[in-house]
């Protein structure tokens, strides 16, 4: 996917405050990378930061992962073993209430069983303030 | 048994000082700020200690960081600067009688990073501005939470540690890895709920031997009895305890030495004599005994301010402090040191301190449970150890401050004793009721004093209990019962059985716990009551072992060394309360949702069994479409002339009342916990019973999906029409099966518009206890009974316009609350809770209030 921070900006808001499509988690992660890379300010975050993340839909059909080492942030559209926290979800829009707390549905999204988390809680906090962070810099959520 | 000195028990001719009044208005004003100033500090010392790659933190390792805590914060004797609501900057005088705070701010929010701290990391750039309960943090303090302090915790907070260890537990037993069956019952929210990664509360320290002998005297006891042990762990254990109670000490005298700096450079005299005396009381105590009524309250703050830097304050509570005070009360009073006015400014500001923290709590817990304050229970009256009397003025006192202070903490609960404490007394707790619309709560002496006996504590032993958090009765400062450890939701028990061991929430296709068999093969209600009884074992069973779990975290990673030097035990036995050093070591669990499951059961007994006139077919087929198409059966099943209903003095219903408490009580008695200790089991919902009603869906008994459960031990709303009925169907429960506590919630309305009608209101009040308290003249009765005394239409006006009631104080289910800070659904529930006219004893028929959206 071609990508600058406008024109991620620009879509991560569409799908945050419009209808989410399938494009919403490789685009936020996507975006994250790209973020890293340009914004030292940004890249703070994940100094010294090593983690593994699997997200994936309930049926396996969408999987992605992204690994956080030495400052710097791979995103792969596999399935990786050995995760720190595993992120199971049922459908798109599920991930971006669960992750952007939209109309603060965080909660709603696991009491609906719309997403799962396996591992440490922790990961997600950190990986929520990730998202959201990248959002209030470039003031889309 | 003290004699009551006062003519006029309401002291109505003691108002509010100026200066309790500044300091009310001040703290209504304040909004929540985040603090990072211990986060910060555990954070440093850690680091620099290397306590991050221990495999276990000793108590002496918790004892040096602590005193280094305690020594190096920053000692605030006045805190005048806040923010009021829209997050503007206010100034007030602050000129509180006591100095030092819990946090850096007026009103603040404690972070600890050791348990659930990070659960806000998402939410840093945001909090300031959610819409339930929102929090001030200043930009710089979120950079250091995301920076400095969060990023070092991932790996080593009490819920991971605890994961980790089932993981390694269930990799070698049962051959699966990264899965811990318990901990995904947690997570998954239905089933129950553990406070154990959270905090260990739940308690009452022991404050009379720091009163009475000073910490250098405790001091000197550890280090004699370190002397005198060969044993390495009690030697460390003694080493420990000086080593926090001399952090302690270093506190009170920054905050005394900083008292003395200010008090050079103050031009105004009254100002510079006020600083000037906090110096003395602080340069005194807590190290030395108290002298005086003040420098008794002020051990006890500065222990409190202790206490709170090791554990979040989650229904820690502060005893009978009417009894440990009263000495030192009745010394300044005789001798003329203190007038009574200055008594009740003392306390007026006292109780201001200790609601200079919330408790910290996501957004995603705000919208199921929030509105909680800390749960910091106060208890006064009741007998004393020996059986008598011992309500005193101190009493009185403490009443009249609660009464013009109305305070969401301390959460004060009263205890009576049914023909030993007076008459006068009691009206004057329902005076109190009426004045301040919810508190205190009054327990019944007699029936908790039978179910602690039942449990094994002495006759002394009980009857000199205090109150934790919500209801719960506990040797005071000698049992360590984490009285709020397991929060289970009873309905899922309910569930799997309906289900086969299956629950709706989380999938017919996902077999949770075991199969009982289908209850339409079921020929008898006794047989459902085997399948019910074996379900509530297996859950009960796995929230046990996720309990135990949790208490060994503690054990290794988190010893209690300032708790411990403040308790009764630990110093005889050299070992902290976590490791049972207490001299009462039980758990507590409380039960959420008894009395829909009991017309659950009422119904299924009547409708399927006896009357044959449904099939528990078509009964499952009613509640999976939420009772669509079921519409004639679910108003014959809510019809309390038709089914069954607690809370009418019906024999059929109130019996599977009493059996499911008996059950429980035996299914819970069994487990032994982490310290050799029993589990008790109790019936307090906090917001628990909204929260857990959102998630669940129809039940036999009536309920629609979604709807708001009951709360605590009290019937369900709407269909229990007559008072003295309701009354007595709490009454007849056996007290010796709930020695944790429950929580009777009755509503009121307030009849006092002349005083003839407001004398009527009080005299049918007081009777409604004691004919609750006293079932039939059998001397036997409920508990305890809490009260809402607002109109409904204030309640709906409340709702409206949060911003006319910011002071609308509620009972929820144990504590208190501001009803403009509870979530919708909570709101909801108190509102539609059935009220009652003490005048005739009938009940107030309402619509059932919409849900609100916030």
């Amino acid at each position: 996917m071609g990508l600058n921070l406008d024109l991620w900006s620009t879509k991560i808001k569409d799908e945050i405050y419009g209808e989410v499509t399938d494009e919403f988690l490789e685009l936020l992660l996507k975006g994250m990378d790209l973020a890293f890379f340009f914004s030292s300010g940004y890249r703070r975050n994940i100094d010294g930061f090593k983690g593994r993340y699997l997200f994936r839909t309930s049926d396996n059909k969408v999987a992605a992962s992204a690994i956080f080492k030495d400052g710097d942030m791979q995103v792969r559209d596999s399935a990786i073993a050995d995760w720190d926290v595993r992120v199971t979800f049922k459908n798109a829009k599920a991930l971006r209430d669960f992750i952007f707390s939209k109309n603060q549905d965080i909660l709603n999204s696991i009491l609906a069983n719309e997403v799962e988390v396996d591992g440490n809680l922790n990961y997600i906090y950190k990986f929520g303030f990730l998202a959201r962070d990248l959002g209030k810099r470039l003031g889309v959520a | 048994m003290p004699e009551i000195t006062f003519k006029d028990l309401s002291l109505k001719d003691f108002d509010l000082t100026k200066r309790a009044n500044d300091l009310r208005v001040a703290y209504f004003k304040a909004m929540p700020e985040i603090c990072t100033e211990r986060p910060h500090l555990v954070t440093q010392f850690s680091l620099q200690e290397g306590l991050f790659k221990r495999p276990k933190i000793s108590i002496l390792d918790k004892a040096r960081l602590y005193r280094y805590v305690l020594s190096n914060r920053k000692a605030i004797v006045w805190n005048n600067k806040s923010f009021k609501k829209g997050m503007i900057p206010f100034e007030f005088n602050d000129n509180s009688l006591f100095a030092g705070s819990t946090t850096t701010k007026f009103k603040g929010v404690p972070l600890y990073p050791e348990f659930l701290a990070l659960a806000l990391w998402p939410e840093l750039w945001t909090i300031t501005k959610r819409a339930n309960n929102p929090f001030y943090i200043s930009e710089d303090d979120a950079k250091e939470l995301n920076y400095n302090i969060f990023p070092y915790w991932m790996e080593n907070n009490i819920s991971e540690l605890a994961r980790k260890r089932m993981f390694e537990e269930n990799r070698t037993k049962l051959k699966i890895d990264k899965y811990a069956p318990e901990m995904k019952l947690l997570e998954r929210i239905v089933f129950f709920l553990a406070s154990k990664p959270n905090c260990i509360s739940h308690t009452i320290p022991d404050f009379s031997r720091a009163i009475n002998e000073g910490l250098r005297a405790v001091i000197d006891d550890a280090k004699d009895r370190g002397s005198k042990t060969s044993d390495t762990s009690q030697k460390e254990f003694y080493k420990a305890i000086s080593e926090v109670l001399e952090g302690i000490i270093a506190y009170s005298r920054n905050l005394a030495n900083k008292a003395k700096e200010m008090a050079a450079v103050e031009t105004d005299r009254t100002r510079k004599n006020e600083l000037l005396n906090i110096y003395e009381v602080n340069s005194h105590v807590p190290e030395y005994p108290a002298r005086t009524f003040r420098e008794g309250l002020t051990t006890i703050w500065i222990c409190w301010i202790a206490c709170h830097l090791e554990n979040p304050n989650v229904g820690l509570s502060l005893g009978r402090l009417d009894q440990v005070l009263y000495n030192l009360y009745r010394h300044d009073i005789d001798n003329n040191v203190m007038t009574i006015e200055q008594a009740i400014e003392l306390i007026s500001c006292l109780w201001i301190k200790i609601g200079d923290h919330v408790p910290t709590i996501p957004d995603a817990g705000e919208q199921l449970f929030g509105g909680t304050g800390s749960n910091q229970a106060i208890t006064i009256g009741g007998v004393d150890k020996e059986g008598k009397d011992a309500v005193n003025d101190l009493t009185y006192v403490m009443l009249r401050a609660t009464e013009l202070m109305m305070l969401r903490d301390p959460n004060l609960n009263a205890r009576y004793y049914n023909g030993i404490n007076s008459t006068e007394y009691l009206k004057r707790l329902c005076e109190v009721n009426v004045t301040t619309r919810a508190t205190p709560a009054i327990h019944n002496d007699k029936a908790v004093i039978r179910a602690l006996t039942g449990k094994g504590d002495s006759i002394e032993h009980a009857r000199d209990y205090g109150v934790i958090g919500c209801v719960e009765p506990c040797s005071n400062g000698r049992t360590y019962g984490h009285t709020g450890a397991i929060l289970f939701n009873l309905t899922s028990v309910l569930e799997l059985t309906l289900f086969n061991g299956r629950h709706r929430h989380t999938g017919m296709d996902l077999m949770i716990s075991k199969e009982t068999g289908s209850p339409v093969n079921f020929t008898s209600f006794e047989q459902f009551q085997k399948a019910f009884e074996e379900q509530a074992r297996w859950l009960v069973t796995q929230a046990t072992n996720l309990n135990n779990i949790f208490g060994k975290v503690h054990q290794d990673y988190y010893p209690t060394p300032i708790l411990s030097a403040l308790f009764e035990g630990p110093m005889e036995k050299g070992k902290d309360v976590i490791q049972g050093g207490a001299v009462i070591n039980s758990s507590g669990a409380t039960i959420i949702g008894l009395a829909d499951v009991a017309d659950s059961l009422s119904a299924i007994q009547k409708v399927v069994f006896e009357e044959k006139s449904l099939s528990f077919k078509e009964m499952l087929a009613a509640i999976e479409n939420d009772f669509k198409g079921y519409e004639i059966l679910q108003k014959r099943l809510m019809n309390p002339d038709k089914t069954p209903k607690y809370g009418n003095d019906d024999d059929a219903a109130d019996k599977n009342v009493t059996w499911l408490i008996t059950t429980l009580d035996k299914v819970f008695g069994e487990k032994e916990n982490y310290r050799g200790g029993r589990y008790r089991v109790g019936y307090w919902t906090m917001t628990n019973h909204a929260g857990f009603g959102r998630l669940m869906k129809a039940l036999p008994s009536g309920r629609k999906a979604r709807e708001n459960f009951t709360s605590g031990i009290t019937p369900v709303s709407s269909v229990t029409p007559v008072l003295t009925k309701t009354l007595n169907s709490v009454a007849k429960q056996p007290a010796e099966c709930i020695a944790n506590g429950a929580a009777f919630n009755l509503k009121y309305t307030p009849e006092t518009s002349t005083t003839e009608k407001r004398d009527v209101m009080l005299k049918n009040f007081a009777a409604s206890v004691e004919g609750c308290f006293d079932y039939a003249g059998t001397g036997t009765g409920a508990m305890e009974i809490q009260f809402n005394i607002t109109t409904h239409d204030m309640f709906v006006d409340a709702v409206k316009n949060p911003d006319k009631y910011p002071e609308l104080l509620v009972r929820v289910s144990g504590y208190t609350a501001y009803f403009k800070d509870l979530n919708p659904q909570m709101q909801k529930e108190i509102i539609d809770r059935t009220e009652y006219l003490l005048s005739n004893g009938n009940y107030v028929y309402y619509e059932p209030f919409p849900l609100q959206k916030k």
